[in-house]
C-alpha cells in the first residue's frame, strides 16, 4: 500500500525531538543550537530569513554553531546572504547547496566562495522568482524566521519589518514543514497577530534584538547639483510627459533628489495630484515632504525603515497599517505589486552596456537581484490599461495591428555618467559577462535587460529608447547621453544630432531646463534634521545621519 | 549670468552650511562692498598639488578681501570648504596670514574668518603648519592693534586641526548648530584610540562633542546662530562691539577659565554630562532644540559667557 503521511510522519519526529529542548514551544537562546541539532536532518532544505532588512542572526549564530558532524549539506533557500553566518555554514559542511536571491554585504566573499567551488549554487533569482519556487520545487523543511514579539502559543507579531516573513511561513508550515522563530520578547499578548501560531512549531528568546540595516535612508546633505539636474529632467521629461501616478522607486540619491523635489520643483510645474500619488516603496524618509505637502495618496511598502516607524503610525491614510497602529509591510505582495499595478520603475545601476543591457555586478562582486528585475520589466500578464501605459506602448509599437497595441511599462535607468569614484557608467561590455565565465554561471546575471528598459536619464539627457527604430539608433541614443565617458566620446555626431531633432534624445534645453537652475535650494529639505522638521518630530532618524 | 545668480542671493533664506565660500562673503558684507586681493583671475595656485596629479583651484580655497559691514570697514577671509575640504596649503595659508598683516596698516573695524577647514593640507604639510603658526602669531599682533579677530563657523568642513588652533586665538567665535570646532577630527580619534573611544560613524556623538551648541554652552564659542547668513552677519556685528580688550588680564581671565573647565568637567564621559553639570535641566532634550529653545538655556548657563579669551 503506497505510504501517503511520509513527510507528515518526519515532520512529527523532528517536533518530538526538538520539544526535549522546549518549555512548551518556548526554547531559550542558550538552547537554540541542540534545538537545531534535534530538528534538523543532514540534506534539509532551509530558509534562514535572512530578508532586505530583517534578519534572523540568533538562529543564524546557532545555525552556524552545529556539529558538522551531526548537521551536513543542507540546502540553503533564502532570499538575503547578508550575514557573515549566512556563508559560515558553507565553510564548515553544514551546508552545501543554495539558492538565493541578494548578497549585497557579502557580494565579494560569495564570489570567492563560488569561485573556490565551497557552495554548489542553484540560481540566483528575483525575490519573486524565489519566492514561487519556495511552492514549486524548492518548499524548505524547516525555516528559522524572526519576529519582534510571540506568546507562548507562538503567534508571532514580526513588527513593521514583515517582509519575506509570511511568504515563507506559508511554504513550509502548510507543506510537512517545521517553523522555528526568533523574538526580541516573549509577552503575554501580542500587539497584533502577524503568524497565527499553529504555523509556528518553536519560539527562541533571542539574546539580542535582531539587527535592521537602515537601507533606505538617503541624506539630503550629500544631494548633488548633478543629481539634481537628473531629477528635473525626470520630473518634466518623464513624470509629467506619461503621467505617471503608480510608480516605483529605487534607492539611489537620484531618485531621492525626485522625491525631494515634487513639492518645490514640481509644484512649480503644476503637477501636484497628476503624478506620484500611489507607490510601491519602502517608507523612504525622503518622501516626507512630499507626503506632507499632500502629494501622495498611498503607499505599501516591500519592509519598513528604521526610525520611521513613529511618523508611518500617525498618517494611517497613506501607510498600510496593522489594527495595533503599526505599519505591516511584505515583500511578495509588494513586488507583485511594483509588477503588475505600477506604470514606471525608476532606479539606479553600475553599468549600462550598448543596447541598454544593466547590471550592479563588478568583476569580483556578486550583489545579487533582489526586486530591481521584477519591477523594472514589461509584464506580459498586464492587461488593464492606463494612460501612461497606453502611451509608452504606442510609442514603442512599430509593426502589427494597432487595435492589438498592448502598452508598455516605463523603466527608466537614472544614471550619472560617471559613477563612483569617476567609474564610467556606459561600458561596451558588462563586467557580469566575464563574471559568469569565470565562475560557470549558465545565465550571465544581468539586472534588467534591454528590452525591457524605455528611458535613460543622465546629466546629458534623455534616451527615449521606445522611439528607437533599430538597433544603430539604440546604440547611438545610448552614446548620445552618455556624456564624456569613452562610450559616449564614441559617438556619431551627425546621427545623435537627427536623433535629438526626432525627441529620441532630448537635452535640459530641449525641455527648457536651465542647468544653471539645478540649485540644493530647489530640495524641499537639505539635512535629515530638515526631514524631521517636515515630520513633525516624529521621524526619529538613526544616530549615524545626524549632525545635531 | 554669474551676476543674475548672485544677485537672487537673500541674506535671510541663504543656509551658510549649504553657500560657498563666495556666496557667504557676498551676502554677509554691505551690498556691493567686497573687493577680492588676489582673486581667481590671478590664478596663484598650489605650486605642490600637480606632483600629486591632483587639480588645482585658481583661488586656492580661499576668498580675501576687504569689505563694509554696516559702514564700517573690515577685511575678510573665507575658505571653501569644498576645495580639498578648505585645507591650509601654502598659498592658502599665505593669503590668510597677508590678509591679517595688512589689518596692522589698514586699520579695519574688525578682521572676519570664515572658517570651513579639516586643517593642513597633506600635500603641503610643512607650508600647511608654518601657515598656521603664522596666522596665529599675525592673530595676536591684529587683536593687540586693538582690532577684534571675529570667527565664524558653520560650514560644512567644520574647523579642524590647525582651523581649530587658530579659531582659539580669536577675540570671539560665533557657531551655528551644524558647525564643529575642535583639533583631532572623529576619524582620526577613532583610527588612533579605537571605535570604543569614539565612535566617528555615530553622528550624534560627533555633534555633541564638537557640535556649536555644545561649544556655545561650554564658553568655546560666543553666539550661536541659526543656519542663515543673516544670523552670522547680525553674530558678528555684536561680537565685534564685545570683544575683549587684549591684555594680560585677558589672557590670566582666560587661563583660570580653561583650568576650571578642566576640573569641573574633566571626568566626564558625554557631553550631556558637561551639559548636566552646567545646569542643563534636561541635557538629552538640547541636540533636538530649535534656536529659540536654545538661546534661552544658554541664557540659563553662567559658563557659556565670560570676559576671557
Amino acid at each position: 500500500m503506497t505510504e501517503w503521511r511520509r513527510e507528515k510522519l518526519a515532520r512529527e519526529a523532528r517536533i518530538e525531538a526538538g520539544r526535549v529542548h522546549a518549555a512548551g514551544k518556548v526554547v531559550p537562546a542558550g538552547t537554540a543550537v541542540a534545538l537545531l541539532e534535534a530538528v534538523l536532518r543532514p540534506g534539509d532544505r532551509v530558509c534562514l530569513e535572512g530578508d532586505n532588512q530583517k534578519q534572523a542572526d540568533c538562529l543564524a549564530r546557532a545555525l552556524s554553531a552545529c556539529d558538522p558532524e551531526t548537521i551536513h549539506d543542507l540546502h540553503m533557500v533564502q532570499s538575503g546572504i547578508v550575514l557573515p553566518e549566512h556563508l559560515d555554514v558553507f565553510e564548515t559542511g553544514i551546508a552545501k547547496r543554495l539558492d538565493y536571491s541578494y548578497s549585497g554585504p557579502q557580494g565579494a566573499r560569495i564570489a570567492k566562495m563560488l569561485y573556490g567551488g565551497q557552495i554548489q549554487l542553484g540560481a540566483v533569482h528575483t525575490y519573486l522568482e524565489l519566492f514561487a519556487r519556495y511552492f514549486v520545487d524548492l518548499t524548505p523543511n524547516v525555516a528559522l524566521i524572526a519576529g519582534v514579539s510571540a506568546d507562548r502559543d507562538g503567534n508571532l507579531y514580526t513588527g513593521p519589518n514583515t517582509e519575506d516573513t509570511p511568504t515563507v511561513v506559508e511554504a513550509t508550515a502548510f507543506k510537512n514543514g517545521v517553523v522555528i522563530a526568533q523574538v526580541n520578547e516573549i509577552v503575554d499578548k501580542v500587539p497584533r497577530v502577524d503568524i497565527p501560531g499553529d504555523r509556528i512549531d518553536f519560539v527562541v528568546e533571542a539574546d539580542t534584538p535582531f539587527y535592521v540595516e537602515p537601507l533606505f535612508t538617503r541624506d539630503p546633505a550629500a544631494m548633488t547639483e548633478t543629481q539634481i539636474l537628473i531629477a528635473m529632467m525626470a520630473i518634466k521629461g518623464i513624470y509629467a510627459e506619461y503621467g505617471i501616478r503608480r510608480l516605483n522607486h529605487g534607492i539611489g540619491f537620484g531618485t531621492a533628489a525626485i522625491e525631494l523635489l515634487l513639492p518645490t520643483y514640481g509644484e512649480k510645474l503644476g503637477l501636484k495630484g497628476k503624478i506620484a500619488t500611489h507607490w510601491a516603496l519602502n517608507p523612504h524618509p525622503t518622501l516626507i515632504p512630499a507626503i506632507e505637502s499632500g502629494w501622495v495618496k498611498q503607499i505599501h511598502c516591500f519592509g519598513s525603515e528604521v526610525g520611521m516607524d513613529r511618523y508611518i503610525r500617525a498618517r494611517p491614510d497613506v501607510f498600510f497599517t496593522g489594527a495595533d497602529g503599526s505599519l505591516r509591510s511584505n515583500r511578495a505582495f509588494c513586488q507583485t505589486a511594483g509588477l503588475y499595478a505600477c506604470d514606471m520603475f525608476i532606479g539606479a545601476t553600475l553599468q549600462i552596456d550598448l543596447m541598454g543591457h544593466s547590471s550592479t555586478i563588478t568583476q569580483s562582486r556578486v550583489a545579487g537581484f533582489g526586486g530591481a528585475p521584477n519591477m523594472g520589466s514589461d509584464p506580459h500578464g498586464r492587461r488593464h490599461p492606463s494612460d501612461a501605459w497606453m502611451k509608452a506602448g504606442r510609442e514603442g509599437e512599430i509593426v502589427g495591428d494597432p487595435a492589438l497595441m498592448r502598452g508598455r511599462k516605463l523603466v527608466v535607468q537614472l544614471v550619472e555618467t560617471f559613477g563612483d569614484k569617476l567609474v564610467p557608467t556606459f561600458v561596451e561590455r558588462l563586467d557580469a559577462l566575464e563574471l559568469a565565465k569565470t565562475i560557470g554561471l549558465e545565465l550571465a546575471p544581468v539586472m534588467i535587460y534591454a528590452d525591457d528598459v524605455t528611458h535613460i536619464v543622465t546629466e546629458e539627457g534623455i534616451a527615449n529608447l521606445l522611439l528607437c527604430r533599430n538597433a544603430d539608433e539604440r546604440e547611438q541614443a545610448i552614446r548620445g547621453v552618455a556624456g564624456y565617458t569613452e562610450v559616449g566620446r564614441g559617438r556619431d555626431r551627425a546621427k545623435v544630432e537627427a536623433l535629438r531633432a526626432r525627441g529620441v534624445i532630448r537635452r535640459p534645453e530641449d525641455l527648457g531646463i536651465e542647468p544653471l537652475d539645478a540649485d540644493r535650494a530647489l530640495l524641499a529639505a537639505k539635512s535629515i534634521k530638515d526631514l524631521v522638521h517636515w515630520s513633525g518630530g516624529l521621524y526619529e532618524p538613526p544616530a549615524r545621519f545626524r549632525n545635531w | 549670468m554669474a551676476g543674475t545668480r548672485a544677485a537672487r542671493i537673500d541674506p535671510d533664506t541663504v543656509s551658510w552650511y549649504e553657500a560657498t565660500a563666495r556666496q557667504r562673503v557676498r551676502a554677509l558684507v554691505d551690498p556691493g562692498s567686497f573687493r577680492e586681493f588676489l582673486g581667481p583671475t590671478e590664478r596663484r595656485m598650489s605650486p605642490h598639488l600637480p606632483l600629486f596629479d591632483l587639480p588645482r583651484a585658481f583661488d586656492d580655497g580661499i576668498v580675501v578681501g576687504r569689505a563694509d559691514l554696516d559702514g564700517g570697514p573690515v577685511l575678510i577671509a573665507a575658505q571653501e570648504g569644498r576645495f580639498m575640504g578648505g585645507a591650509f596649503g601654502e598659498v592658502h595659508g599665505g593669503k590668510l596670514v597677508g590678509l591679517l598683516r595688512a589689518a596692522l596698516e589698514l586699520k579695519p573695524t574688525a578682521v572676519l574668518i570664515l572658517f570651513d577647514t579639516g586643517g593642513v593640507r597633506l600635500q603641503e604639510a610643512n607650508a600647511g603648519e608654518t601657515a598656521i603658526a603664522e596666522a596665529m602669531r599675525a592673530i595676536v599682533d591684529v587683536r593687540a592693534a586693538g582690532i577684534p579677530v571675529i570667527g565664524l563657523i558653520g560650514g560644512r568642513a567644520g574647523c579642524y586641526g590647525g582651523g581649530g588652533l587658530i579659531a582659539g586665538t580669536c577675540s570671539r567665535l560665533a557657531v551655528s548648530e551644524g558647525g564643529r570646532i575642535s583639533v583631532s577630527g572623529p576619524e582620526v580619534i577613532e583610527t588612533n584610540k579605537g571605535a570604543e573611544e569614539f565612535d566617528s560613524r555615530d553622528r550624534a556623538l560627533v555633534w555633541r562633542t564638537m557640535g556649536g551648541k555644545h561649544r556655545r554652552l561650554i564658553g568655546g564659542a560666543d553666539a550661536f546662530c541659526a543656519d542663515t547668513v543673516a544670523a552670522f552677519r547680525h553674530a558678528a556685528l555684536d561680537l565685534i562691539r564685545r570683544a575683549p580688550t587684549f591684555d594680560l588680564a585677558t589672557l590670566d581671565a582666560e587661563q583660570a577659565r580653561l583650568e576650571s573647565r578642566i576640573a569641573r568637567f574633566g571626568e566626564c564621559r558625554d557631553a550631556t554630562d558637561v551639559w548636566a553639570r552646567l545646569g542643563v535641566n534636561d541635557p538629552e532634550a538640547v541636540p533636538a532644540m530649535d534656536t529659540r529653545a536654545f538661546d534661552e538655556t544658554v541664557s540659563r548657563v553662567g559658563d557659556a559667557d565670560h570676559d576671557a579669551r
